[in-house]
């Protein structure tokens, strides 16, 4: 199983959301260029159509190769309630011949993506990976150099986590609270309930980047402890700080706590 | 990793395995100084296509094989042997299958038996039989020459151990013998450096022998 959430971030914002996902993990990032062919069973075959993703990394001298299997998303009212996605998920590393393999199983290839971005990996109670990727097409078949993307301008952020049947519920706080701290960048939902692009980004953005040319000649680590621009971050923390009042959006309000009545 | 041949057991025509050829076979290797070591199994298992409509004509293989190894045990090996492929996946795999509902598998067959070793050899010799069955369907034998993992390099010192092993078994009468059958594994894409997808091939086609042997 596995926690997702995905938003969308343009272009222009991303190197900002860069600065901010560093200063939050405290980890490098990690360049990413996937090769993603999504597969479909052919008529006939299986109970119901099934499809597949086979996951080309060409960040790696010499390209691995992934299958992975979405299944069905948690259901009930429980889930209904969450904000974050919990849905099946199974992967398991294959040889190189993958896409022979599954063509002569009977499946046939839907579309092939190209996304190119990169990945911080990290530990928030829970291992949390974002990814931000620009998600290309190929016009020729397999022909990844002469990839174009989906939608020009605008880039997906996708942020998982995995979980189990026991600890789901709280690796869905981990994702929520984690993804307050981007919020005035993006707005980060369920995978197929598209939030669009957030107004706050292009000030929390250039406020970001402000931030960082103030600290032309710091690294980036010193940043972290300092503080982006406002995210008060010591390097070893890992409960939420408030967020700064700047980038502080408005639907994020921690309401006090009442006093206890004895 | 060491280069390996498997042997399976090809009846005499109108005779069956049994087991007394199994506990034979194994005093053969005790015979010849090889001492008893751990147990050994392998597994491997027939998938066949899921079809909503059972009458249609389908180009779907038949033939797919998955097999999981010993010596390697987190590894699961598909092969579609009129195809030449053969797949090398995590244990994983097994589920993505399942999930996916396009292929079910049907049928499983234990290969179990015990280790010997034997100077630079490590033999295997053990029965294959269906899970949930004690039925016997056949008696396999791995010899594993440990110094080599060139098939080329170590061509004529396996043929020269098959011989010696050859005599030691007919010294016995036995209704039957051992065969060695190579696949072609550059059919596969595979190198003359040995591996564990090598293996995995060589156990689809031994399977398919004893299943030949079966019939006639």
């Amino acid at each position: 199983m596995e926690c997702v959430v995905e938003g969308i971030i343009e272009t222009q914002h991303v190197e900002a959301l860069e600065i901010l996902l560093h200063g939050l993990c405290g980890v490098p990032k990690e360049h990413l260029k996937i090769h993603e062919f999504c597969l479909r069973s052919g008529p006939n075959l299986g109970v119901v159509a099934s499809e597949l993703r086979i996951l080309c990394d060409l960040e790696q001298p010499k390209p691995t190769w992934t299958v992975r299997h979405v299944g069905g998303a948690m259901r009930g009212a429980g889930a209904e309630q969450l904000s974050v996605l919990v849905r099946s998920v199974t992967e398991s590393k294959i040889s190189k011949n993958a896409l022979r393999f599954f063509y002569a199983l009977g499946y046939k290839l839907d579309h092939e993506l190209l996304k190119v971005g990169f990945a911080f990996h990290f530990q928030k109670g829970v291992p949390i990976t974002v990814t931000v990727t620009s998600v290309n097409k190929m016009l020729k078949l397999h022909a990844t150099d002469e990839a174009v993307p989906v939608t020009p301008g605008i880039q997906l952020v996708e942020v998982t986590a995995p979980a189990s049947a026991d600890n789901y519920s709280e690796v869905v706080a981990a994702i929520s609270s984690f993804s307050e701290y981007l919020a005035p960048l993006l707005h980060l939902s369920k995978p197929g309930v598209s939030a669009g692009v957030v107004p706050t980004a292009a000030a929390a953005a250039a406020s970001l980047m402000s931030d960082g040319r103030d600290d032309a000649g710091q690294s980036l680590e010193q940043n972290c402890c300092k503080g982006v621009n406002g995210y008060r971050l010591p390097g070893n923390q890992t409960e939420p700080e408030p967020l700064s009042p700047i980038l502080d959006p408005p639907h994020i309000s921690v309401p006090e706590q009442e006093p206890l009545r004895t | 990793m060491p280069i390996k041949w498997l042997l399976h057991w090809q009846p005499n025509a109108g005779t069956t395995v049994n087991s007394q050829i199994l506990t034979e076979v194994s005093q053969c290797v005790e015979s010849i100084n090889g001492a008893k070591g751990g147990r050994w199994k392998a597994t491997l298992t027939y998938y066949r296509p899921i079809l909503r409509d059972q009458s249609a004509p389908t180009e779907y293989p038949r033939d797919l094989l998955g097999i999981s190894l010993q010596d390697q045990p987190n590894k699961y090996y598909f092969i579609i042997r009129g195809q030449r492929i053969v797949l090398e996946a995590d244990l994983t795999i097994q589920t993505i299958m399942e999930k996916s509902q396009s292929y079910k598998a049907r049928v499983s067959l234990y290969f179990e038996g015990f280790q010997y070793q034997l100077g630079d050899f490590q033999l295997r010799v053990g029965k294959v039989v269906p899970i949930h069955s004690e039925n016997l369907r056949g008696i396999i034998m791995e010899v594993e020459y440990l110094p080599l993992s060139s098939l080329d390099k170590s061509r004529q010192i396996m043929d020269d151990f098959l011989d010696i092993w050859q005599e030691t078994v007919s010294g016995r009468s036995l209704p039957g013998h051992f065969m060695h059958i190579e696949p072609n594994f550059s059919e596969y894409g595979l190198s003359d450096q040995y591996s564990s997808q090598h293996t995995a091939i060589q156990y689809a086609t031994a399977m398919a022998q004893l299943i030949a042997a079966g019939r006639n």
